[in-house]
């Protein structure tokens, strides 16, 4: 390798320094190659496990919410409980409704959208009814699938209806108003949701907008 | 020079060896930091136990009041009626006691007080406003309302879960009950007793008041962890 004329020490000395310097280099490569990956990987698992933001207002209720019976605008009678597995949403509105029902129900339209077709299955919209009177099976039926096909309404006696928007913090009563269409309803405009156990989980206040239900329902379908 | 680099091989990946413990390391911190989060809770919140009730009643002035009216306030609702005679007593001492603890605790959020009254059939708007001023419970905070049987079972028996039953004299027969709700019509609190310990009802305002206040940007996060962490006080 070395050749006879040559001293032998220098050599010697300068090839371990050159794969010494070039070891070095490497060395720093590779930590800062890992040193990158980790942190990339740590701000990933940050990510992951960071507390959601959350647009609802979060319910740990320890109880299951109370089941009921009411009819359904398919025309059958149709109970809470027969949506376990679903993400089901209860809005309190009625037809006749001037402004703030149409909005709520563009907004879970919107929320639909948002979920995508695949998450959206695994979603009920149950529009209640606060005006039963006016609310028949046929009138729900019309309306309700204009803002979505898959959007159900339920209807029956005031006397029926009143012990279930009260379990559900819901309060309305028929207000006489010069309204052209006759009377109008006051009632509490929350959408509150209900998850795929049977737990309350989660209440969105009136003008939450379709993506961030759908942003807080993606994160609990995790 | 063929020995040197088989000699320095193991020594590189010897070097990378240490390291990768502080890569698992720099990896497990934010899990770390969620168990930390977890077991020291360096933030408490009064559990959202479940949803209060929707109402219409009528209060003493013979005003409509409805949950919708109290969004926005914490309330601290309780059950009771006025021709109570020997049980008097107690429920006049709870109301003065938790309306004391409550200016104790100085919230910068306002506090009403709702008492419903059982017994409809007696306490009429008159009767109940009569029984606020008596006993110096008057003023635009507190609501004595009652309303219709049926509504009154459901909100009182169903919603809050607080027992009531009618004996046969008249009188009824009930549980002493104190419930703290919060502005979205959440319940927070429950104090089944007659006199609650003024003492946690101050604890209570200001868990809520303390969250109320952090209520926006990263506090509003950390805040909603300890929701999600369960972070709940004793």
């Amino acid at each position: 390798m070395t050749a006879p004329n040559t001293p032998t020490e220098p050599i010697v000395t300068a090839a371990p320094e050159a794969a010494r310097q070039t070891s070095i280099y490497s060395r720093i490569l590779w930590m800062s190659v890992g040193v990158i990956l980790a942190l990339a990987l740590a701000a990933l698992l940050a990510w992951r496990l960071r507390p959601p933001e959350l647009h609802g207002v979060l319910i740990q209720s320890p109880q299951e919410a109370a089941d009921f019976t009411l009819m359904t605008s398919t025309g059958e009678p149709m109970s809470l409980s027969d949506f376990r597995g679903k993400f089901v949403l209860l809005y309190f509105g009625y037809t006749f409704c001037p402004d703030v029902c149409p909005t709520t129900l563009n907004d879970l339209k919107g929320m639909m959208e948002a979920l995508g077709p695949k998450r959206a299955e695994d979603v009920q919209v149950i529009m209640v009814s606060v005006d039963p009177e006016r609310d028949t099976v046929e009138q729900l039926s019309t309306y309700l699938p204009y803002f979505h096909p898959s959007f159900l309404g339920m209807t029956g006696t005031v006397e029926d209806i009143q012990p279930v928007a009260s379990r559900l913090g819901i309060f309305f009563e028929r207000h006489e108003g010069t309204s052209a269409a006759g009377y109008l309803v006051d009632h509490t405009a929350v959408v509150i949701l209900v998850d795929d156990e049977g737990y309350v989980r989660m209440i969105f206040p009136y003008g939450t907008s379709g993506e961030d239900m759908a942003a807080d329902l993606t994160y609990l379908m995790r | 020079m063929g020995l040197s680099t088989h000699a320095q091989k193991p020594t590189r990946f010897g070097g990378g060896l240490p390291l990768s413990k502080y890569w698992l390391l720099l990896l497990a911190l934010p899990v770390l930091g969620a168990l930390a989060f977890a077991i020291f809770q360096p933030i408490q919140v009064l559990p959202r136990i479940a949803l209060a009730p929707g109402f219409s009643f009528t209060d003493q002035n013979g005003a409509r009041l409805t949950s919708d009216d109290l969004r926005g306030k914490l309330v601290y609702y309780t059950f009771m009626y006025t021709g109570c005679d020997a049980n008097c007593a107690q429920t006049v001492q709870g109301l003065k006691a938790i309306q004391q603890a409550v200016d104790e605790a100085g919230s910068s959020v306002p506090v009403e007080f709702v008492a419903i009254s059982f017994d409809p059939q007696r306490d009429t708007p008159e009767r109940l406003s009569q029984f606020a001023t008596e006993h110096g419970l008057a003023g635009e905070r507190w609501h004595f309302v009652t309303g219709d049987p049926a509504q009154l079972k459901n909100v009182i028996g169903a919603g809050f879960g607080a027992y009531y039953d009618q004996t046969d004299d008249g009188a009824f027969r009930f549980d002493p009950m104190y419930v703290l709700v919060d502005g979205w019509g959440i319940q927070r609190a429950f104090y089944r007793t007659p006199m609650p310990d003024p003492a946690r009802i101050v604890r209570d305002i200001n868990f809520i008041t303390k969250e109320l206040e952090n209520s926006e940007g990263l506090n509003r996060l950390a805040y909603e962890a300890a929701h999600l962490f369960l972070c709940y006080p004793d």
